[in-house]
């Protein structure tokens, strides 16, 4: 390698570098702002919103965080969140990705039935069956008990999809192989297919818990009462006080931001490089 | 023949447990997405206050009459379809553009995926406040606005103007979506087998090359996906109106879930929100179905 | 799984006629459940106290209550409304004001006349009696009132030549005009400063904190027995009145996009605020400011302030009225209300409660200000069941004018009069469909 040859290599991993953290902190602003708002006296969030030194604490302080754990019982808010979600997204991720997988790879009647009913229950928003859903939760004697945090969001017509899509690319060799090997299909599915996934299955296990963990209105509704509180009541209980405190606000956002970012990580390292090729060419 | 035998009998378990497969998710998504749908529906024949389910009563398709005479409902129609259609592809190829940049193996790309990431970890209330900030129409307290100025050009009213609301929206909904779909492309990325750029590489293929040859043909299945619920999701835009414009100015960020939750909430016309929701689960099955077609049709 | 749901019903069915069958034992204690928005740490604290106290002395009624974290009031009342379809509401629940009308006249109240007399309610402010009673019924009992009035930045007056002293000096019956804001805010308007900050949330705020400007130009937004908006909120004083606030934004006095905490952090001169800022200013302000009555119009000199909180009601699922009846007596005692009012930090609505220790600074300064608007001046939001439409239609217009004249520099009265037709034709047909004879 000659010596222009490296430094154009060099220069290109530059700005590659580069590149990457101009976009990476025009993505990340608001989380930094909200930090710095976080550590600041609720008098100077919203001063010097015209220049850049908004996103950063000049006198920062743990002030706003010693309210909110004095006001929140955290302990108890995590356990039970993370205790529905935890619930949700086991349940979510066998059901699913079975339902998936079915509809990738078996033949059956009602397939193109159920592919249809997937794809158009997708399409529901839930402020349109909010209120017939609590009904039903009412009549099953639900409201106020964990099922009815839990039950009604296992199924996922998003998840379902996804997991088809993706299994769908599962080349057919490899499934015939273990077919001869004498693997019954259920077998198959989860001895062969299931560990050559992981991908998948860390992609709908973020989705699905960002999108849990952010969720306010359901949990809202149909739960009452400070020792059953998700992440989210305890943050909104911040906005229900006049006159609102943002410092608060943003500390509790900040905290309540953790967990997640904690599970983002950690789940990265299913995102390797071939995994799914190498296994599918074994 | 042993053969014939042996693989009926396999077709005969794959029927089995493709039942035992579809089942729990079936049933789970009929208990609690069909029912409470076939409810709505069912509410969308009745004039009914929220706070007075006792006294509903039956109105026929009166709600069906008023809804199409009423052009808020219009309106809002045709601002989910154009936000629709512009978020999507600007959304998706920012999301695919995202992917590729921390697709490899890198120092630091765990950090990179994160801050791609990270809107969707940050609350939707913090996002939506602080570009109500940074979009402020007041050079002295806008971020964006005070820049422009001090660029020489005249500030924008950009949430206040009917002209730039739903622009202004649409910008902010593709930046903070992004990352959603690009997790779902870094997936698809895993699955194109490394030794197919190797080869490429060995021909002496650029890197444009390999992207045009290799990685979209190996992202089809995924593109299409992701287009899909891309779709799907911005028909449902909702948070966004909800918190910086409340639907304004002059309507032109009401979009159809808004109008259902405002009508069916805050009015406490139940009845009729329910009809709005009728219709538009209609037009988005359509929608989809048609892309359904047209992706299929591409095979 | 069809069965386990079937199986779940049964159980359910079941269980709930075991719990209604069990014959009643006379000397079982009724147990009172109270639904009330989640507050700060001294006011979860008053209720610990208040209720452990109560419990004690009354073996025989047992309360409990459910903080309720809403995001916003919206929020509240689809809590509300979705407990409504099955009858899970609490025996007790708090309300905001304006829409206690509403709750009314849908049944989900009852009224408490036979547990408050005209004697008991003589105390009490009459905004906030007038405000809780809905076709000559009382149907909830607050402890707290608000009121709104205008702040002014003292030290940056000054520099801007606005006499403070005199401003300092008003009284009740010589509040500022209209014309006098304007000026001063003209005044005050500089490339770094805007002279005024009017509440611009969008939502139920422009109508609470606008209302005493309709009310002193002689028409309220709507009529008197809550029936009709025509000829009221769009009649020609009401049209004056829009425009005269849209011609503050069109010049640039007010910003139509104010930030959160503008007049806190200096970058506006003048504002139209709630009691609840007194606090907060008290706390952060780096600079003298200062407080007078709200702004009246100038042909009339009708003295108007808005009023309102929130407020305590007894559902219709409530099986032991009686009990919480007395409950509430005993809650809404003059301890209690000076009690609660100090610890939230608000204006109490009984007047007896003033004289209590918990509310001394309301003796003088800011807080006797807020104290006497509301014992002269205040007049409730109108009292009807479509306020809530009413409330969220009008937002919209104020909105949509406020940016049509931000945009266009100018006032458009033909513009805003649409717009004020538009609420009034919201408000009819709710009112017609659901509440008219």
């Amino acid at each position: 390698m000659t010596k222009s040859m490296k430094f154009s290599a060099r220069f290109g991993k530059f700005m590659f570098y580069f590149g990457n953290i101009i976009i990476g902190i025009i993505f990340v602003s608001p989380l930094i702002w909200m930090i710095s708002a976080s550590l600041k006296p609720e008098a100077e969030i919203f001063a010097n919103m015209d220049s850049l030194t908004t996103f950063l604490p000049v006198q920062a302080s743990l002030d706003n965080y010693a309210e909110v754990f004095s006001r929140l019982n955290l302990p108890q808010v995590f356990k039970n969140t993370l205790l529905y979600i935890g619930l949700i997204l086991i349940l979510d991720l066998l059901v699913n990705s079975m339902c998936g997988y079915a509809l990738a790879k078996f033949e059956f009647k009602g397939k193109g039935a159920i592919l249809n009913l997937v794809i158009a229950l997708m399409v529901l928003p839930m402020e349109a069956i909010m209120l017939p859903l609590y009904i039903e939760m009412s009549q099953l004697g639900w409201v106020n008990t964990l099922a009815a945090l839990v039950i009604p969001f296992v199924a996922k017509c998003f998840s379902i999809y996804m997991f088809r899509q993706f299994f769908c690319d599962v080349p057919d060799d490899l499934i015939e192989a273990a077919a001869i090997d004498g693997c019954s299909p259920i077998g198959t599915f989860f001895k062969i297919v299931v560990p050559i996934s992981k991908t998948v299955y860390a992609t709908v296990f973020i989705l699905d818990f960002v999108a849990h963990w952010n969720d306010f209105m359901w949990p809202f509704l149909v739960m009452t009462g400070e020792d059953k509180r998700t992440i989210q009541l305890a943050v909104q209980s911040f906005f229900g006080t006049q006159p609102v405190h943002y410092s608060a606000i943003m500390a509790a956002l900040v905290v309540s931001a953790i967990p997640m970012i904690i599970m983002f990580v950690f789940m990265q390292k299913y995102y390797v490089e071939g995994i799914a090729s190498s296994g599918i060419k074994g | 023949m042993a053969k014939t035998k042996k693989l009926t009998g396999r077709k005969r378990d794959e029927r089995v447990a493709a039942y035992v497969f579809v089942a729990p998710a079936v049933i789970l998504l009929i208990a609690f997405l069909v029912v409470p749908m076939i409810y709505t529906v069912y509410f969308s024949g009745f004039k009914y206050q929220i706070m007075r389910p006792d006294a509903i009563e039956f109105i026929g398709l009166e709600n069906y009459q008023k809804l199409f005479s009423d052009k808020n409902f219009w309106m809002a129609l045709k601002n989910t379809v154009y936000f629709t259609v512009i978020v999507v592809p600007c959304q998706c190829a920012l999301a695919l553009g995202l992917a590729l940049l921390v697709s490899k193996k890198f120092r630091g790309v765990a950090i990179f995926r994160t801050m791609y990431f990270s809107p969707q970890l940050t609350s939707m209330v913090v996002i939506s406040v602080l570009w109500s900030v940074l979009y402020n129409a007041n050079p002295n307290t806008g971020l964006i606005n005070s820049l422009l100025v001090s660029l020489g050009f005249d500030p924008i009213s950009f949430l206040n103007d009917a002209d730039t609301a739903m622009n202004s929206i649409i910008f902010m909904s593709a930046w903070q979506g992004a990352g959603y779909q690009m997790m779902i492309f870094l997936a698809g990325l895993q699955g194109i087998p490394r030794d197919q750029y190797e080869a490429a590489s060995v021909d002496g293929a650029t890197k444009f090359k390999q992207f045009l040859y290799i990685t979209l043909p190996g992202l089809k299945g995924t593109i299409k996906y992701v287009i899909m619920i891309t779709m799907i999701q911005a028909m449902k835009l909702f948070t966004q109106p909800y918190i910086m414009t409340q639907g304004g100015p002059k309507n032109s960020t009401k979009t159809l879930v808004y109008y259902i939750y405002t009508q069916g909430f805050q009015k406490g016309n139940f009845g009729y929100a329910c009809s709005i929701a009728a219709v538009f689960f209609v037009i988005v099955v359509c929608m989809s179905m048609a892309m359904k077609k047209i992706t299929a049709a591409t095979d | 799984m069809k069965k386990a749901v079937s199986m779940a019903m049964a159980v359910t069915v079941a269980l709930s006629t075991a719990a209604t069958t069990v014959p009643v034992m006379a000397d079982d204690p009724v147990e009172l459940t109270i639904w009330s928005p989640t507050d700060t740490e001294a006011i979860e604290a008053w209720w610990e106290e208040k209720l452990a106290e109560w419990n004690e002395a009354n073996p025989d009624i047992q309360v409990s209550r459910e903080a309720i974290d809403r995001s916003d009031s919206y929020a509240y009342d689809n809590k509300i409304a979705t407990a409504v379809t099955s009858s899970d509401l609490p025996d007790i629940f708090y309300v905001d004001g304006p829409q206690v009308s509403y709750y009314a006249a849908n049944g989900i109240t009852v009224p408490l006349d036979d547990y408050f007399s005209e004697d008991d309610l003589a105390d009490f402010v009459d905004s906030a009696v007038a405000q809780n009673t809905y076709d000559g019924s009382l149907y909830a009992i607050g402890a707290t009132e608000s009121s709104v009035a205008f702040y002014y930045n003292k030290d940056y007056l000054t520099e801007c030549g606005v006499d403070v002293e005199d401003l300092d000096s008003r009284t009740i019956d010589n509040p500022i005009t209209w014309s006098e804001f304007a000026e001063i805010a003209e005044k005050c308007t500089t490339d770094d400063y805007v002279g005024a900050h009017i509440i611009m949330d969008h939502g139920e705020g422009l109508p609470y904190a606008l209302e005493p400007m309709y009310l002193s130009a002689g028409k309220d937004y709507i009529s008197e027995d809550g029936t009709t908006a025509d000829g009221y909120v769009n009649s020609e004083e009401a049209v004056e009145t829009t425009s005269y606030l849209a011609d503050m934004i069109a010049k640039g006095y007010a910003n139509v996009e104010p930030i959160t905490d503008e007049f806190l952090n200096g970058a506006c001169a003048t504002m139209l605020g709630g009691s609840w800022e007194i606090a907060t200013l008290e706390a952060n302000a780096d600079f003298e400011w200062g407080i007078t009555y709200y702004p009246v119009n100038d042909d009339t000199s009708e003295a108007v302030s808005p009023c309102g909180d929130w407020s305590a009601a007894i559902s219709k699922d409530c099986e032991n009225v009686d009990a919480a009846g007395q409950f509430l007596q005993w809650l809404m005692n003059t301890e209690n209300v000076a009690t609660y009012a100090a610890a939230i930090a608000k204006p109490a609505t009984r007047t007896s409660a003033y004289e209590e220790e918990a509310m001394a600074d309301y003796q003088e300064g800011s807080r006797a200000l807020i104290k006497e608007q509301l014992e002269n001046t205040a007049v409730p939001r109108p009292r009807t069941p479509s306020y809530a439409t009413f409330s969220s239609a009008y937002a919209e217009a104020m909105s949509n004018i406020f940016s049509d004249a931000a945009s266009n520099g100018e006032v458009d009265n033909d513009y805003i009069q649409s717009e004020l037709d538009t609420v009034s034709d919201t408000f009819t047909e709710d009112y017609e469909t659901y509440y008219a004879e």
